[in-house]
């Protein structure tokens, strides 16, 4: 997948009310691949409804929002699935991890689809992101931050030509930020990959090609 | 898989699975019992002599000494024969046709020798009861096949034969017999082998074929055809208490026990009718709740299950632990109830057994198809119910 357009997009929940100031809203937007992007907001301004578009989950929006020029809105549910599995990974803001399951089950669930990431990978990665002693712990039990991180490493456990992160990383101190930054920026270019990043304010993560205002 | 089953397991209620267990259990076992009881009894009553298939009536007029007086009465005109066929409850009517000469028998059988006088009747030969390639007389032919009822041989057997010390006689040996007859009337004299070719249930005469009483009264008695004094109606199966009803009304006479059997018959016919649908009603209630209780657990667990599809499992995936939960618990119902009846059956057996000799125990295919008819489609409707409840979450 190379890019990804929206196309006079407007969430419903704005009604017909002129936006003023929107570098995503109610106008022409190209995301490329290989682009590491900043959508910057503030709150209310639509940043989680974007990501619900983008991943699919979220249709209540009026004009087109189209990837490779194919409009998403008439996908099926396998289209969805191959997309998701292969082409566009999502950090939720909300997790979305499964609390029963440890740690290393969360992630396990997701490489068992894919099978793109070894399991001396992922162990890397639990060390690297500083929660290797969190391995076996229910995911339930552990702070914030750290399921943030589990859950970035079940993002990146998949192929992709786009990543989405919605606030990634909100509960992370600085050295835990850079941490995770490295090694999302790592995975990105190695896969040539775009990264769209939505936050409120601005986010010293990453280098990035492009900052939008939403 | 395990990682999903252990997912989503939580929330699932044993109880709720105990009750719908036990109720499907419950159902099923009535249900396949009444299909199996039904199969066995059937062929009593509904062997060649079917009650269950054909319902024969042999009916007569009241003799009554005021019918004796006034002569014809007992016999059935033919403006009455039209009205009986034209009644809703009868397939057919045919006529007996009696011999109207004299007939004389003799038999002579290991130093017992007797000669009488009788009488001969005919039906058309789709009212016999009897199969023989015996059956069939053309003109001019010596030999006259001819079925008696079985009652006389139960009659020699049971009562003559064992009050005398004489030997009883089996239908193997009566049909070696001959019987020496001679017919006569109208100046004209004949002489014939009599052959007993079988044994009626059904009809109570001495029965020969049709066409032997026909050129038999053409040649040996005047040719004016009087009425026919009996006949014998085929009727519906519902149509008993109707019948009944109708003959009574008009004062004819009938065989009351055939009458009495075509309703027991459709008592039975009715009980398993009615206990099956209790059986059904019990299975689908059950059946209710084992959706209500997927349905339950699947409403607990839709945050999961909409996870689970949103990191990119497929809805056949994440359905795939509550398709399996419901088909082991639809296979071990349809295992246990099975085996149920195939005990209860093993219990009915020996008694059918010795109630009635001739039984022969039928298969048990037809209880075991709708077992699995049953169970195929309550399990395809559980897998489609499920299936529509997380495609509706994606």
């Amino acid at each position: 997948m190379e890019s990804i357009e929206l196309r006079q997009v407007t969430p419903d929940a704005f009604g017909g009310r002129e936006l003023s100031g929107s570098e995503v809203w109610q106008t022409e937007r190209t995301f490329g691949r290989g682009e590491v992007c900043l959508v910057e907001a503030v709150s209310g301004a639509g940043k989680s409804s974007l990501c619900g578009y983008l991943y699919g989950y979220r249709k209540d929006y009026r004009g087109t929002i189209a990837f490779d020029g194919k409009d998403i809105r008439k996908w099926g549910r396998g289209e969805w699935r191959e997309c998701r599995n292969n082409r566009l990974s999502m950090l939720f803001q909300d997790l979305r991890l499964f609390p029963e399951l440890t740690a290393s089950e969360n992630i396990k669930l997701k490489n068992r689809l894919t099978h793109y990431k070894s399991k001396e990978w992922i162990r890397t990665a639990f060390e690297r992101v500083g929660i290797a002693d969190k391995w076996e712990s229910p995911a339930g039990k552990l702070s914030f931050g750290q399921q943030q991180r589990v859950a970035l490493i079940r993002a990146l456990c998949q192929p992709f030509d786009f990543i989405l992160l919605d606030e990634p990383v909100s509960h992370l101190d600085a050295a835990n930020s850079r941490v995770v930054g490295e090694l999302l920026s790592e995975e990105v270019r190695q896969r040539g990959a775009g990264l769209i990043l939505t936050s409120i304010g601005l986010h010293p993560l990453l280098k990035y090609d492009k900052t939008l205002r939403l | 898989m395990n990682l999903i089953r252990k997912l989503l397991r939580s929330h699932l209620s044993i109880a709720q699975l105990t009750g719908f267990f036990v109720a499907n259990l419950t159902g099923m076992v009535i249900v396949l019992l009444c299909v199996q009881v039904y199969a066995d009894l059937r062929p009593l009553f509904g062997g060649e002599d079917g009650l269950m298939r054909n319902n024969y009536l042999i009916v007569t007029k009241k003799v009554s000494t005021l019918g004796m007086l006034s002569g014809r009465n007992s016999l059935f005109s033919p403006e009455e024969l039209e009205e009986i066929r034209r009644q809703p409850f009868i397939k057919k009517a045919g006529v007996f046709d009696a011999s109207r000469f004299k007939v004389a028998a003799g038999i002579a059988f290991q130093n017992i020798g007797f000669s009488t006088e009788m009488f001969f009747e005919s039906v058309p030969d789709e009212y016999l009861d009897v199969q023989s390639p015996e059956w069939h007389f053309t003109p001019g032919g010596k030999t006259i096949p001819i079925i008696l009822p079985r009652n006389y041989l139960d009659l020699y057997n049971f009562g003559f034969a064992q009050a005398r010390n004489l030997p009883k006689m089996s239908e193997g040996v009566i049909s070696l017999m001959r019987l020496d007859i001679r017919l006569s009337g109208e100046g004209r004299q004949g002489e014939f082998t009599g052959k007993i070719v079988g044994f009626s249930n059904r009809l109570n005469t001495i029965l020969v074929p049709d066409d032997f009483i026909k050129w038999a009264n053409q040649t040996y008695a005047s040719h004016t055809k009087p009425a026919s004094s009996r006949i014998i109606l085929e009727t519906n199966l519902s149509g008993d208490a109707e019948a009944e009803r109708f003959l009574k009304a008009n004062g004819y006479e009938t065989d009351q026990e055939k009458l009495e059997a075509g309703k027991a018959v459709g008592m039975l016919n009715r009980i398993t009718f009615v206990t099956g649908a209790v059986g059904m009603v019990i299975c689908v209630l059950s059946v209710y709740i084992l959706m209500l209780s997927i349905y339950l657990l699947l409403q607990k667990n839709s945050t999961k299950l909409e996870n689970l599809l949103l990191i990119g499992y497929s809805v056949s995936q994440v359905s795939s632990p509550y398709r399996l939960l419901t088909w082991t618990l639809n296979m071990t119902v349809l295992l246990l109830s099975v085996a149920a009846v195939l005990y209860l059956r093993s219990l009915y057996i020996p008694w059918l057994t010795e109630s009635w000799p001739d039984f022969k125990p039928v298969s048990v295919s037809g209880m075991l198809l709708t077992a699995a008819g049953l169970c195929l489609t309550v399990s395809l409707l559980n897998g489609f119910v499920i299936g529509c409840k997380i495609r509706k979450l994606s």
